[in-house]
């Protein structure tokens, strides 16, 4: 467990720094995907979340889904390339689920990596996780969670 | 430092949309400079990014009045847009901003752009959570889109308004486009022509909005075009985006997002409301207060419409608390728990419904 700035940051997980995005490897070889509780921090409170539908191919890096909040739109894009193969419909009936939630029931999708030990690569785990954010909030501006 | 300002004149909404794909697109890929793009439409009505048009639209009327149907990259409400108003767009990169926190920059370009329109001679102040307006009546909707290190932010500018046809064109029952209810819409809204007593001159306004910018973040505005990879950009984004299925991407059933309404009387006075309801979300989308009661400031109504805009019904009472603790009001005899008690009273009317 990693926090940063306030913000939790599970180090178990694996994030993409750049896009505020986690990643969780599930026993039956498919990953859960979501956004962290910083990217939660910098959005506000989600109205509105609309993912790709399961069965989509997605690159890594492409949206996976979008979310809205404070009128902002934008997207959550994959870590890995893979095939969306669930969607959540707690976070659907009830968006704001991602900020009480981020690491739980508000994941946004879950997806069957393409080539998990190539992409994955590029994605940041355990120790590397705390200086990898201070590093991303301190270039962000960000006060705290 | 130096940004660029391009004017896109009169366009089409899918035109438009397509401009804000291809832009915010190219300053992502760093191919653009920062921008301040003013823009106007052809009559229009824009869907937010996550609404359906069969919810939020009249699209009988639309279609009769040649009232073109499209859906913006940004979040919010469905609007009604046509030559009377201007848009304007800041395309930026998040290190123009030095910060990354979505409403920190919503305050900071809202309240530049009020600086601009107050320029022109009217006292147009930013109100949260999205809007600009001019004692309590609202001049300017504004919404954003960000894509990685990118952002658009873009609002509207109400030079003059038909209040009358943005009803018509929003999904409101026939019923309450009574004299009265147009009236109250009235209300709520302004323009600059009306507060002027003169229609200014475009380029005035224009001019007044980017000085506004330029003196915030410190920049000089060059005026430009597009350059040829945001032109090829605006071609694949408009062959994206002018088509049905772009429109229709979010269709959700009219019986989800009822238009709910109560009125009861309290110790002080008759309060009536009206809600745009979303069922599977439980969340009030939009609420409009009337009746004979008695509140100072004038304005309280409407703030309290704007802070519980787009809100979860279950945290009614602690954003009605809120609302009230941060104000002081004279209500007359009017609590603050009895704007709660309509709400719910709306609410529960349909649930029985149900």
């Amino acid at each position: 467990m990693a926090t940063v700035r306030g913000c939790n940051l599970p180090d178990d997980l694996f994030y993409n720094v750049d896009n505020n995005v986690w990643a969780r490897k599930e026993a039956d070889g498919t990953i859960t995907v979501g956004m962290t509780a910083y990217a939660c921090a910098l959005a506000g409170e989600i109205v509105s979340y609309t993912p790709k539908k399961a069965g989509k191919e997605i690159e890594q890096g492409k949206s996976v889904s979008t979310v809205e909040s404070g009128k902002w739109v934008g997207p959550v894009k994959a870590p890995v390339t893979g095939e969306i193969t669930a969607i959540n419909d707690i976070v659907a009936g009830k968006p704001g689920t991602i900020n009480a939630d981020p690491y739980g029931n508000g994941w946004l999708v879950k997806m069957k990596p393409t080539n998990w030990d190539g992409d994955s690569g590029a994605l940041v785990t355990g120790g590397g996780v705390a200086g990898a954010f201070e590093t991303k909030m301190g270039a962000d501006g960000f006060g705290g969670c | 430092m130096q940004w660029r300002v391009i004017d896109t004149g009169v366009r089409r909404a899918a035109e438009n949309m397509a401009l804000n794909r291809a832009l915010l697109d190219a300053r992502q890929a760093d191919e653009s400079p920062s921008t301040l793009r003013f823009l106007r439409f052809t009559p229009c009505a824009l869907l937010g990014f996550h609404q359906s048009a069969e919810q939020e639209l009249n699209l009988e009327y639309c279609a009769e009045h040649g009232v073109d149907v499209q859906r913006r990259i940004t979040g919010g409400g469905a609007i009604y847009f046509d030559e009377t108003q201007l848009g304007w767009e800041l395309y930026l990169h998040k290190r123009d901003l030095g910060t990354a926190d979505m409403s920190v920059i919503t305050r900071r370009i809202c309240e530049a752009a009020a600086r601009g329109i107050s320029a022109l001679g009217v006292n147009a102040v930013f109100r949260p959570r999205n809007d600009i307006e001019v004692d309590g009546r609202k001049i300017s909707g504004t919404g954003g889109a960000f894509d990685g290190d990118a952002l658009m932010y873009q609002g509207t500018l109400l030079i003059q308004f038909d209040v009358e046809k943005m009803l018509r064109v929003l999904r409101i029952p026939a019923e309450k486009l009574a004299d009265k209810a147009i009236a109250s819409a009235r209300e709520r809204v302004i323009n600059l022509a009306d507060l002027l007593g003169d229609v200014p001159a475009l380029e005035k306004v224009q001019a007044s909005i980017q000085q506004a910018f330029a003196a915030e973040f410190g920049v000089e505005f060059m005026p430009g075009g597009l350059n040829a990879t945001e032109q090829r950009r605006y071609e694949e984004a408009l062959a994206e985006i002018d088509t049905p299925d772009w429109v229709d991407m979010v269709q959700k059933p009219v019986s989800d997002r009822p238009l709910l309404e109560a009125v009861q009387k309290f110790a002080g006075g008759l309060l009536r409301v009206r809600v745009a309801y979303d069922k599977p979300t439980e969340r009030l989308k939009q609420l409009w207060f009337t009746g004979d009661v008695f509140l100072q400031p004038k304005r309280t109504l409407a703030d309290l419409e704007a802070h519980l805009r787009d809100s979860p019904l279950e945290r009614l009472d602690e954003n009605i608390a809120a609302f009230f603790s941060g104000r002081p009001a004279d209500m007359l005899g009017l609590t603050p728990a009895d704007f709660a008690t309509v709400i719910k009273a709306a609410v529960a009317a349909e649930k029985e419904q149900a």
